[in-house]
């Protein structure tokens, strides 16, 4: 009997709301925006639970990490570009905090403020110039971008700015602040995790506001047929570029972080290995899903540590790019939505079955289950 | 003067075996192929453990075959299963082999970087024009030349190169047309594999073998292809010499900047002509 109810029930509150409820844009948002505000305040509670200051500066550099695979991430899910080359917005803010703060003097604040602007900046006319192309030529223009400036930045002729091979240790007036934070502080995982968490949770929700938005549809647009999107009478580079320039802001507000909490700022973060990272931890991640680059940037993280004996490290990310590509292709975030979406379909089949007044024995579900699945 | 100009045609060499098998790997598969930095190193630390045990002669013809093996692999494993994904994943494929690759060398011969010294007939200088010269560097540059010559010979003259040239044209329509593309891409990859192979060997005894010289080399010769117009092999050829010169050269006049050159190239000529430089189409 309450088997014969619960469908009842469901059945009974679908058919009065035409429009599904739970499919209405303005319910999501309202649902999304409670869930990252329980989530950006549950996340400030984490340095109280994780107590161990070595697994709490792994959390930090997973999350600023996950800035730079978001900005690779988002390029991939809404135009299907895959750039090498974000190290050159990411790696660019820290520089740009580095010098300001070193070389000129500048308050923390400031010199966050000018890597962050400079960055967005100039990646406008970076922007214009490389979203011309699209595949293979994108991802080449993008990684010589990036290789160029990891170049300059070792250039002898550059020591006097960038340090060359040295980087630049971060200097700051005695008492200097950023946000309240003392200087000092920052280089203390817990005292900067408020910071990088508070950024990271903004930047995913205004990074969803903008995938749903009008431009997002735009961008989808693009990336599944450009030149239709022109035929049918909308402009698509300068979208294009303003995508750019988005996600190279993304990266450079985790540049900034990095360089602000680390104190540090070095060619590595220019270089190769640095893309590499980025583009490991988006593409396990999932490239599909908005939060798959940060899922991946954890996951690449904490793999890190773990799996970093005798320097192979290299050894197991190379094999894991290569067994997510072969077989898992949305990444460990498509993985989920295929299981989540599964035990769905599953339970609209169990409804569904129940409802028709047969006895749902344990194997039933899962034959007409497996039968609807390509149609579903 | 001279010295530097043949050092740049050194070095020009060395771009241009290796970024003919890529080219030819590129204009088959669709691939960019990640891991030529890395079967490039492969072959240069095959040519130290063999001429370091045999001799020089032998590690000169060991290295290539080595890699035409893996070259074999990494089409039979990777390239005909992943034929039909898009092509970037497969690119990205190729770069995480490259990192397994790497670290499996660094595994086997360490860390540490090696010098190879040249076989003793190819040791001391010579005399070109008024200038001295290492005899070596003008070997490599001689190899590098009969070994290009060869390879234009190959596509333009044979059957199998005519296969080759009309398989990259298009694929399908070869493969309607009765040629066994997948063949054909064997011996493309086997090829490209033995070139890269060959161009470690070459560069053995002049560049330092270490772990980071196939990353160092990979996006030089990356950005020749792409500047030579992707899946063209003359075109690899003429942008390789061309950048492997402008590069020497440059660090003579203007050595802050000498290091950007390959940079701007593939910039400016991007800009300028999309489909590089011998490209058919964009």
């Amino acid at each position: 009997m309450a088997l014969d109810l619960n469908p009842g029930q469901q059945a009974g509150t679908e058919i009065p709301g035409l429009p599904k409820a739970t499919n209405s844009p303005r319910r999501t948002l309202l649902w999304v925006s409670i869930a990252a505000v329980v989530v950006l305040v549950l996340g400030l509670a984490v340095p109280l639970v994780l107590t161990n200051r070595y697994y709490m500066g792994l959390t930090l550099a997973a999350a600023i990490l996950s800035f730079h695979a978001l900005s690779v991430g988002f390029l991939a899910k809404h135009l299907g570009l895959i750039s090498l080359g974000h190290t050159a917005f990411f790696g660019g803010a820290a520089y740009c905090v580095g010098i300001a703060m070193t070389h000129w003097g500048w308050s923390p604040l400031m010199a966050a403020l000018f890597g962050l602007v400079a960055v967005t900046v100039a990646a406008v006319p970076m922007g214009a110039l490389i979203m011309r192309s699209s595949g293979m030529v994108f991802l080449m223009l993008t990684l010589a971008l990036g290789q160029a400036l990891h170049t300059i930045s070792i250039q002898p002729a550059s020591r006097d700015i960038t340090g060359a091979h040295d980087g630049l240790q971060l200097q700051a007036a005695d008492g200097a602040t950023f946000l309240g934070i003392d200087f000092y502080a920052l280089l203390v995982p817990q005292s900067f995790w408020p910071l990088a968490w508070v950024m990271l949770v903004v930047v995913i929700y205004l990074l969803w506001l903008v995938g749903r938005s009008r431009f997002g549809s735009l961008l989808e647009g693009i990336r599944e047929n450009e030149e239709r999107m022109r035929f049918s009478g909308f402009g698509t580079f300068v979208p294009r570029v303003a995508a750019f320039t988005l996600s190279g802001a993304v990266a450079g507000l985790g540049g900034v972080l990095f360089a602000l909490n680390a104190h540090y700022v070095s060619p590595e973060l220019l270089s190769f290995l640095a893309a590499g990272d980025a583009l490991v931890s988006a593409i396990v991640g999932g490239l599909g899903a908005l939060l798959g680059p940060v899922l991946g940037a954890f996951i690449y993280t904490f793999s890190e540590s773990f799996l970093n004996f005798g320097g192979n490290l290299q050894l197991f990310m190379g094999a894991l790019l290569v067994i997510v590509l072969v077989f898992f292709r949305g990444g460990i975030a498509g993985i989920v939505g295929t299981l989540y979406g599964r035990s769905r379909r599953k339970r609209a089949q169990k409804t569904t079955t129940t409802t028709t007044a047969r006895p749902a024995g344990p194997a039933e579900p899962a034959a007409p289950a497996d039968s609807k699945e390509p149609g579903a | 003067m001279i010295a530097q100009l043949l050092n740049g045609i050194a070095l020009g060499s060395l771009y241009m075996v290796l970024s003919s098998g890529l080219a030819m790997i590129y204009g088959l598969r669709g691939v960019t192929n990640f891991a030529h930095g890395s079967l490039y190193m492969a072959g240069a630390y095959v040519a130290m453990s063999v001429s370091a045990n045999v001799n020089f002669w032998v590690a000169l013809l060991a290295a290539p075959l080595v890699l035409a093996i893996v070259g074999a692999s990494l089409e039979l494993i990777f390239f005909r299963s992943l034929q039909d994904r898009n092509h970037i994943e497969v690119g990205l494929v190729t770069f995480g082999l490259s990192m397994i690759l790497e670290r499996v060398i660094v595994l086997v011969w360490g860390e540490q970087t090696h010098t190879v010294s040249p076989p003793e007939l190819l040791t001391g200088s010579m005399s070109i024009l008024g200038a001295s010269y290492p005899t070596y560097r003008i070997f490599l540059i001689v190899v590098a030349l009969v070994m290009a010559a060869a390879l234009v010979g190959w596509v333009q003259y044979t059957r199998t190169g005519l296969y080759v040239r009309a398989a990259s044209r298009d694929v399908q329509a070869a493969s309607v047309l009765g040629i066994n593309v997948d063949r054909v891409s064997l011996i493309v990859v086997c090829v490209g594999g033995a070139l890269a192979g060959l161009a470690g060997a070459l560069a053995a005894p002049y560049i330092s073998v270490s772990p980071t010289m196939g990353m160092q080399i990979l996006i030089t010769v990356l950005i020749v292809v792409v500047v030579g117009g992707a899946g063209s092999i003359g075109g690899a050829m003429v942008a390789g010499m061309a950048l492997g010169v402008l590069q020497t050269m440059g660090n003579i006049w203007v050595p802050a900047l000498a290091a950007l050159i390959p940079f701007v190239a593939l910039v400016v000529v991007l800009l300028w002509r999309p489909q590089g430089i011998a490209g058919k189409k964009a």
